[in-house]
């Protein structure tokens, strides 16, 4: 057999070919076939963004999400009364054209007309805002209660006046409502049509009235979403939205040197090496989030406060921070960090002195104390362990690093078993507002999520009084109040507020709030080169 | 005849005790491991009446027996449970991942009997020969090192470096081209160790085939050394890889877990993997199910085709399953 190739495929000769070979060439063009597709295909014009997000997918209704990466995408499905301007904390208006809080326990609002649902779900009308809230609160889903219910405490129903008005009434003052719900996730706004038509269904096709809407969730894969026609604000930029469940971050990093990836939080020690990577910039962004070492108050010796001061003055902070960030993130001293309301920056920042923490120990009677520091299983924890362990060696305290995986780590605090627990490092994603922060320190969190089983009476009113103060100077008052009771337990080393490094494609500008755990993809742009 | 379906039938008893015994295992290790199902899943703001609901719909406040019996029991009306957390049926969601698990599998065992049985073969007949020394510290080279670590060096040179192929995921669905792409990478980070055993393997029993008797007959023969090889000594020699290839494709339906992640795939194993993270219960125990389901199936039928290949065997297995 005879083929000339030197046509088609850029061979130059005349040849004679075997089947072997035959068979050889073809799969070699088929390959060069593929390949050359791939090229072409990175080379096309850009209409679309792909982002990755670091967990699956749970649910995008609202009231059932299961974490960050659920509201980053419905963010641009629903509408919010109001939303954050791109990147900023400050408030606008969304689907409301008026927004009024006629007294502290009433808030009115009136909907903008012509705010239509997707496939044909019809226009919102403040009955969908009713069921939109009250959903969360006051009622249960299929027998299901929202695990955000606290996003609305003090609730007591959504009084619809006309088509587009309505009054949210509370039970009691609520100076989180704002932040923590009205314009966060758990503000968003279903169709009440679409939740009764879809049931279950609803949460991987979800139907909003916001800038996008979803084609697709696949289970490990992610979504899609493209843009919604019908929105009545201004056209996002890009056509459709590629949100990827990449696990690993050395995957999305190598997705975004490639050119296949737009836009990714990273790790610090995978981030950086990015910075001299061609068509990539990488942005470091102080974190929302706070990471502390707490120590549990209730447990003898710990239950003496001299051992916890000890403790505090046996770490260096700054050491920690080197081991796990790379010495990257900004340290924190107490719980509020600088953007939130209520930042206590004059907080003490404890240095390392040895002397002194042997005194302390030597005056509890503590000379040698045997201990465990229980930790996620995650480098960044580990190596602060690490760094910790060998600092509390000097003095005299013997830490076991107690490395537990995910699902065994939350459980440790959890109830009786919460007792036995020593030492531990947590992490906790933030809020732009004081009272989300302060809530897990207070005495029924006991057993739940305050490990160290701190329970004082005086930061307990404080943190009801935070919730209900609408001033927000007295309201900062009230919150470094609580913060220095907190300080004077010793129960607490704060280590950080964590840093968030964005990376992204240099012709894509990125929307987030502060601290880039929450995104803003309708507001995602292009860099016109 | 009836020695095959004797021999069938107590195949089948015994698939029917490993599955049996494999998920009495996991619900015992599942009742064993620390680790709250509630904490993981719902996050810090759940109320402690929901997350003792959402305990009590997982079924785990029932004894371990009272579980184990409901989920067997669910199975004989087809059901393999409910994520608790989606809604979904756990069978929808191990279904959703499924093809690309068994596109991966099969194209990786596939590439891997591709090549690794040529280059077995070819080692056998020129044994001691620059080549055969070549190929086996190539396949040792290939066994040794973990696949998830030739899966970051085939991204860097043929994503990065080359801009060759693309890096994430399945590809669009409907796209064949799109999804043939994004397969090559995965299969060969998959193949290449199996490349290497299989080579070795075949090497291995070809030289013991080529030294049996009927082997020296077919020379005495006069028969031409490509048919005795290929024909003649080959069929015989594959036996033991066909037995390994049903293990292969068993141990890579749930364990390409880690290539899976690098190359953000879905499949069974990362589905095993987070279920297993999160103590998601429900489909955790319907995916191992499954996984044990494919791999005594697969195993079946490696038993059935080398008795197909080979009458001794065959004859052999029915007079083992006739009573004695």
């Amino acid at each position: 057999m005879t083929i000339d190739f030197s046509r088609t495929a850029g061979f130059s000769r005349t040849a004679g070919f075997s089947r072997r070979e035959l068979l050889a060439g073809t799969s070699a063009l088929g390959l060069a076939g593929l390949v050359g597709a791939s090229q072409q295909a990175s080379a096309q014009a850009k209409t679309s963004l792909s982002v990755r997000i670091e967990r699956d997918l749970g649910s995008l209704d609202p009231a059932f999400r299961t974490g960050p990466q659920d509201a980053n995408v419905f963010r641009s499905v629903y509408q919010r009364l109001m939303s954050y301007k791109t990147g900023s904390a400050e408030i606008e208006l969304d689907a409301a054209s008026e927004v009024k809080q006629v007294s502290p326990t009433q808030i009115d609002f009136t909907l903008k007309p012509n705010q239509m649902f997707t496939d044909g779900f019809g226009e919102m009308t403040a009955e969908d805002v009713k069921f939109s809230f009250e959903r969360f609160f006051l009622k249960t889903v299929d027998g299901k209660e929202s695990p955000y219910k606290a996003d609305w405490a003090g609730l007591t129903g959504v009084e619809v006046t006309g088509k587009y008005t309505g009054k949210i009434m509370l039970s009691k003052p609520n100076a989180g409502l704002f932040a923590i719900a009205l314009v966060d996730g758990s503000g968003s706004i279903v169709s009440q049509k679409a939740i009764a038509a879809r049931g279950a269904e609803h949460s991987t096709r979800p139907v909003g009235s916001g800038p996008y809407q979803v084609v697709s969730v696949e289970k490990q894969r992610g979504a899609t979403l493209k843009r919604n026609p019908a929105y009545s604000g201004p056209a996002p930029a890009y056509e459709e939205i590629n949100v990827r469940f990449i696990q690993d971050p050395k995957t999305a990093e190598l997705a975004l040197r490639a050119g296949e990836l737009d836009f990714a939080v990273l790790p610090p020690a995978i981030a950086e090496p990015l910075k001299n990577a061609p068509g990539v910039s990488v942005e470091a962004h102080p974190g929302l989030a706070y990471l502390w070492l707490g120590i549990n108050m209730e447990k003898p010796p710990f239950n003496d406060i001299r051992v916890r001061q000890a403790i505090r003055l046996a770490l260096d902070v700054d050491q920690m921070l080197l081991a796990g960030f790379n010495g990257r993130a900004p340290r924190l001293n107490a719980l509020i960090p600088p953007p939130i309301n209520g930042h206590w920056a004059d907080a003490p920042v404890y240095k390392r002195n040895v002397a002194e923490a042997k005194a302390l120990l030597a005056a509890a009677g503590q000379t040698s104390i045997k201990t465990r520091i229980t930790v996620l299983n995650q480098p960044t924890f580990q190596s602060m362990a690490l760094v910790a362990q060998a600092m509390l060696k000097e003095v005299g305290i013997d830490a076991a690093v107690d490395v537990q995986e995910g699902g065994a780590f939350w459980k440790v605090g959890e109830g009786e078993a919460g007792k036995n627990v020593e030492m531990f490092m947590m992490r906790f994603n933030g809020k732009l507002d004081p009272s989300f922060l302060m809530q897990w320190f207070v005495k029924g969190q006991i057993g739940i999520y305050n490990w160290q089983r701190f329970d004082n009476p005086e930061y307990e009113k404080l943190a009801a009084d935070a919730i209900v103060e609408l001033d927000p100077v007295k309201r900062a008052a009230i919150a470094i109040k609580a913060q220095q009771v907190m300080d004077q337990s010793a129960a607490f080393v704060w280590l950080t507020n964590d840093v968030a490094f964005a990376a992204r494609r240099s012709n894509v500008k990125p929307a987030f709030l502060p601290g880039a755990i929450d995104w803003q993809l309708d507001r995602f742009s292009v860099v016109s080169s | 005849m009836a020695e095959t379906v004797r021999y069938l039938a107590s195949r089948l008893v015994t698939t029917f005790i490993i599955v049996f015994g494999a998920m009495l295992l996991l619900f015992t290790l599942s009742a064993i491991v620390p680790g709250d199902p509630a904490s993981a899943l719902l996050g810090p703001q759940a109320t402690p009446e929901y997350r003792a609901r959402f305990i009590t719909e997982m079924g785990l406040d029932q004894p371990l027996l009272v579980r184990f019996w409901r989920f067997f029991s669910n199975l004989l009306s087809g059901n393999l449970g409910t994520d608790v957390l989606s809604g979904k049926p756990v069978a929808q969601i191990v279904g959703a991942v499924l093809p690309s698990t068994f596109i991966l599998t099969f194209s990786a065992i596939g590439l891997a009997v591709l090549i690794g049985v040529p280059l077995g073969c070819f080692a056998a007949i020129r044994r001691g020969s620059l080549f055969d020394h070549i190929l086996a510290f190539i396949s040792v080279a290939f066994i040794a090192i973990p696949n998830f670590v030739i899966a970051i060096f085939l991204l860097l040179i043929f994503s990065i470096w080359l801009n060759w192929l693309p890096v994430l995921g399945t590809g669009k669905s409907g796209d064949f081209l799109d999804q043939a792409q994004r397969l090559i990478l995965p299969t060969l980070a998959l193949a290449l160790g199996w490349i290497g055993f299989i080579a070795r393997l075949v090497r291995t029993s070809m030289l013991e085939v080529l030294g049996e008797n009927y082997i020296r007959t077919s020379r005495a023969y006069g028969l031409s050394e490509s048919l005795i090889t290929y024909k003649y000594a080959l069929k015989n020699a594959c036996i033991p890889t066909i037995a390994i290839l049903g293990m292969g494709i068993g141990r890579l339906l749930g364990g390409a877990v880690l290539v899976e992640i690098v190359f953000s795939r879905p499949g069974l194993g990362r589905l095993i993997f987070d279920a297993i993270s999160t103590r998601n219960y429900p489909v955790l125990q319907g995916a191992v199910f499954v996984v044990v389901l494919i791999f005594v199936i697969t195993n079946l039928v490696v038993d059935l085709s080398y008795s197909a290949i080979d009458p001794r065997i065959r004859r052999q297995a029915g007079r083992e399953a006739m009573p004695r």
